[in-house]
């Protein structure tokens, strides 16, 4: 096969996206029909490189002396199932969008950044050159920026807080590369595998960690999410920080920790503090949130910890766990983010003490988002619970005794997670209407309900086969076949759960329920109440949680922003600048020194060198 | 052919239906020993088994507001999670050998049967169930912490593995961190039962019943099975994870079902003399109390691997 097909996944949205930016706006039918034809080509270009062995491209650039600037694209078994699910998961967003966004509200620039967030992200994970590489997550990043912005005004703030912790993170990334460069005199990245000894590996290795954390949204760099979150449409959040930016960002990580350097194991004992810290501090925050959108973004920030984790562990086992909780979470955490999308279009809030009751008029949501929760608090089968597994044994594998503690850190934090969804689940979908529940009569169009469900359906599948994407995909991007210690025999338990699904039917069938069943209201020990009064609001749940002696406090500096780096390096950002204005006070003299001590720091550099 | 040796495992032996039975045991066991505490005679044997069909025959209200579909269906997911515990557990006790998953499928699938609880209370759009509800959700994440800090050091003690048939041929018990560990877990096995004093979510003072206020007739009947396997279940898991398992050549049989009768008699005993606490107080308990002394435990138990001291 070509390696030419290679630019096709890349080149082509990129394209579509400019196209898209050009046409007029009233043709819309033009634009979304582009977007999703792009996409659907991606995807199927996605599949062919996926089965097929494709050479790697090389055209020469630029160059100048060591310096140089070549379009260098290699596929890896892990860029090969990591650009299928980037391409599968357009696809599905962009057919969801046709019906999410209304007639009167259509932003011209959501296809085309997501055309461009498309190409950008393929190229992320095909280049094979640093600079490349840098540039095409720059235009990831920028997209970003823009689809964010398309919620309208309200939507400023976050979208600049952003680019702001996405751009002050990337440009830590160009200093990691910059520093690679010193060390190896090469751009190439797959020459790359650096031994980390001295001080400069590690610097190198923290930057460019940095710059995953943030793309990743892991702490400390994860306050972006929620803000982004408040105003930016549903299936933005869905389709970039849910999944790609996730997909993108465990991949930098999996890179640098695997392949471009070879780290030690207190490298590795960091990004499993990391982890654990991310994995419970998030879920706590978002345990307490009243609102969907900003609930559901602390859990992508708290699903990163299990990734950091699995990735420190430093062995196979832990590293496919992670990789194969990388690919369920961004496969759920979509379905999440696309039902909220469901929910916000036909209630027109996402508050959850304004919404109940909804299981009955949106069933198909509802199943979906039901599936996806309990994907996500890893509740066996599905297929949250299986990569946690893989990490867990990658967990007790490691040989440290006290990696036990991290062990722990995971598990409550998955109790934790329960915790807060069924909170969701039943604020959203059960208990009784609400005002703004009582307005929905009707399912979502198709067009939105399909994508939902195969995603969730996805998170059965590839939960009772999990042999089936951990052998096609997993194993081959981590070069060897895990080997595991305990056993989960998913596809029996499935198998034995459906029996007794039966089991339980038939009781139902043995007592004959058809004719014994009533319908009656609720008993409330005789007391009449309406549904306003008698309404728990789920937003309530746990502020007993909340109000611990020590949690309180904590909370208390959550809420001020006391953990958030954005509020610190601004202020140290407006700090500097206040000293630098006293310099600029326009005089013509204090600027004449200024250059004059300029100059002679330079010759004085250049004499002594 | 391996397939119907597992459908054989679990439908009749040792799943479902040995579960089902010895859980009416237990329940009778508990009726009994209560009403001995009460100075009361108790009911005959066969007791539990007639209430349950009982219940079969009865009339099944479903609520008008919430989802029926759920309501009807959280019951069953409650009754197949138990019987996969129970069934992995006994394999593992009679043969010795893996069976579907280890020690964290095992701690996860438990969360199953309170989960449906909560979704099926949920459903009946009852706000005292919803309250139910709320407070056992709060009663999980309390106890899960002690819980699994307790989970970690019996997996230290007995060599770093999660097969369930490697940790029962352990007796994590025998050493001063796997005697508290053990106290904590029991305590927690007693939350998981929702049982007085952490009966919380039921509270039939206050919410009546709480979280099972709607529920009648055919899955009030799934509800109490499943509460009986519980109440089989759990103190088997308890011998498994921390007593050094069971055995059943010789006098192991005695013995083994000694373990498990003065466990169970043990949490019924507690049941009884203890009054409810309030979910915070409950919180409060295991956070403040039971988690010290499970990191306390879980220190111990490192320290001894450490140096070598098996006591420890």
């Amino acid at each position: 096969m070509n390696a030419n097909i290679l630019l096709i996944p890349v080149m082509l949205p990129l394209a579509g996206g400019i196209l898209c930016l050009l046409i007029p706006k009233k043709v819309r039918w033009f634009r979304e029909g582009l977007s999703i034809l792009i996409a659907a080509l991606s995807t199927i270009t996605a599949f062919f490189i996926f089965f097929r062995e494709i050479p790697g491209l090389h055209y020469n650039f630029l160059e100048f002396e060591k310096f140089n600037l070549h379009l260098d694209m290699v596929i890896s078994p892990m860029s090969a199932f990591i650009l299928l699910f980037i391409t599968g998961f357009v696809f599905l967003v962009s057919i969801y969008s046709l019906s999410y966004f209304s007639h009167d509200n259509n932003p011209k620039e959501y296809p085309a950044f997501l055309l461009f967030a498309l190409g950008g992200s393929c190229g992320v994970v095909t280049a094979d050159h640093f600079l490349l590489f840098l540039i095409f997550w720059e235009i990831v990043t920028v997209s970003l920026y823009f689809l964010i912005s398309t919620g309208g005004k309200d939507a400023t703030k976050g979208a600049t807080k952003t680019f702001a912790m996405l751009g002050g993170a990337d440009g830590c990334l160009l200093l990691g590369i910059g520093l690679c460069w010193f060390m190896t005199e090469s751009f190439t990245i797959s020459q790359l595998n650096i031994p980390i000894n001295g001080w400069m590996p590690v610097i190198a290795f923290l930057l460019m960690m940095t710059g995953a954390i943030a793309k990743a949204g892991a702490m400390p760099f994860h306050t972006w999410i929620p803000d982004a979150s408040d105003s930016a449409p549903p299936p933005v959040m869905a389709v970039l920080p849910a999944s790609i930016d996730k997909l993108l960002g465990i991949f930098l990580l999996v890179r640098i920790s695997t392949s471009i350097f070879i780290i030690t194991p207190s490298l590795g004992l960091v990004l499993m503090i990391i982890g654990a810290v991310t994995i419970i501090w998030a879920v706590m925050v978002a345990m307490v949130q009243h609102d969907l959108r900003r609930l559901l973004s602390y859990h992508a920030i708290s699903q990163v910890g299990y990734m950091f984790l699995g990735i420190g562990t430093m062995n196979p086992i832990g590293l496919a766990g992670a990789l194969f909780h990388m690919l369920n979470n961004s496969i759920y955490k979509n379905c999440l983010f696309l039902s909220c999308g469901a929910i916000k279009k036909r209630t027109g809030t996402t508050n959850l003490a304004d919404l109940g009751g909804l299981a009955k008029v949106m069933p198909l949501t509802f199943t979906a988002c039901l599936v996806s929760s309990l994907a996500i608090s890893g509740v066996p089968p599905f297929n949250g619970f299986a990569s946690k597994w893989l990490i867990y044994q990658g967990i007790l594998d490691t040989g440290l005794k006290g990696s036990y503690i991290f062990l722990i850190a995971a598990m409550f934090g998955s109790a934790l997670t329960l915790a807060s969804f069924l909170k969701v689940i039943y604020s959203v979908f059960l208990g009784s209407k609400t005002r703004q529940a009582e307005k929905v009569k009707k399912e979502v169009p198709p067009a939105m309900a399909v994508p939902m469900l195969i995603l969730a359906l996805l998170c059965l599948l590839f939960g009772v086969w999990y042999a089936l994407p951990l052998d096609n995909m997993i194993n081959p991007a981590i070069g060897t076949s895990v080997v595991v210690g305990g056993s989960w025999n998913s596809t029996m338990a499935s198998l034995l759960m459906a029996v007794g699904i039966i089991l339980g039917l038939s009781i139902y069938l043995v007592g004959r329920l058809r004719k014994s069943a009533r319908f009656v209201g609720s008993f409330i020990g005789g007391e009449k109440l309406d549904s306003e009064t008698g309404r728990i609001n789920g937003t309530h749940f746990y502020l007993t949680i909340k109000e611990m002696p020590f949690l309180r406090i904590l909370y208390d500096f959550q809420e001020k922003g006391f953990f958030d780096p954005y509020n610190w390096l601004g202020k140290l950002g407006a700090d500097i600048t206040r000293v630098l204005r006293k310099i600029h006070n326009g005089m013509l003299s204090w600027y004449l020194s200024w250059s004059l001590a300029g100059i002679v720091i330079l010759l004085g550099i250049l004499f002594f060198t | 052919m391996e397939t119907a040796k597992y459908l054989f495992l679990f439908i009749i032996f040792p799943g479902f239906l040995f579960t089902a039975l010895v859980g009416f045991f237990s329940v009778w066991v508990d009726r009994k020993v209560t009403a001995r505490v009460q100075w009361r005679v108790g009911p005959p044997f066969l007791q539990p088994l007639y209430d349950f069909f009982k219940l079969l025959g009865k009339e099944t209200l479903l609520p008008k507001k919430g989802s029926p579909l759920v309501f009807l269906a959280a019951p069953i997911f409650s009754l197949m999670a138990i019987v996969l515990v129970s069934t992995i557990l006994w394999v593992g006790i009679f043969w010795k050998q893996s069976f579907i998953g280890d020690l964290i499928v095992v701690v996860y699938l438990l969360i199953i049967p309170s989960l449906s609880f909560m979704i099926g209370a949920m459903a009946s759009g009852n706000p005292l169930a919803t309250v139910g509800a709320s407070r056992e959700m709060k009663l999980i994440i309390a106890y899960e912490l002690p819980f699994l800090i307790c989970l970690a050091t019996a997996i230290l003690k007995s060599g770093a593995s999660i097969q369930l048939a490697v940790i029962a041929s352990s007796p994590v018990i025998a050493s001063i961190s796997g005697a508290l560990a053990s106290i904590v877990v029991l305590l927690c096995i007693h939350a998981k039962l929702g049982f007085t004093p952490f009966d919380v979510a039921e509270a039939e003072t206050e919410i009546m019943e709480g979280i099972f206020i709607e529920y009648s007739g055919i899955p009030l009947a799934l509800i109490k099975l499943t509460q009986a396997m519980m109440l089989f279940t759990l103190p088997i898991f308890l011998i498994t994870v921390f007593l050094g398992g069971m055995n059943f050549s010789g006098w192991g049989i005695l013995w083994s079902i000694l373990k498990y009768v003065l466990v169970l008699v043990l949490i019924i005993v507690i049941k009884n003399t203890n009054p409810r606490v309030r979910v915070d107080q409950a919180l409060k308990f295991f956070w403040l109390y039971l988690v010290p002394v499970s990191i306390v435990a879980f220190l111990l138990a490192l320290l001894g691997m450490i140096y070598g001291i098996a006591w420890l």
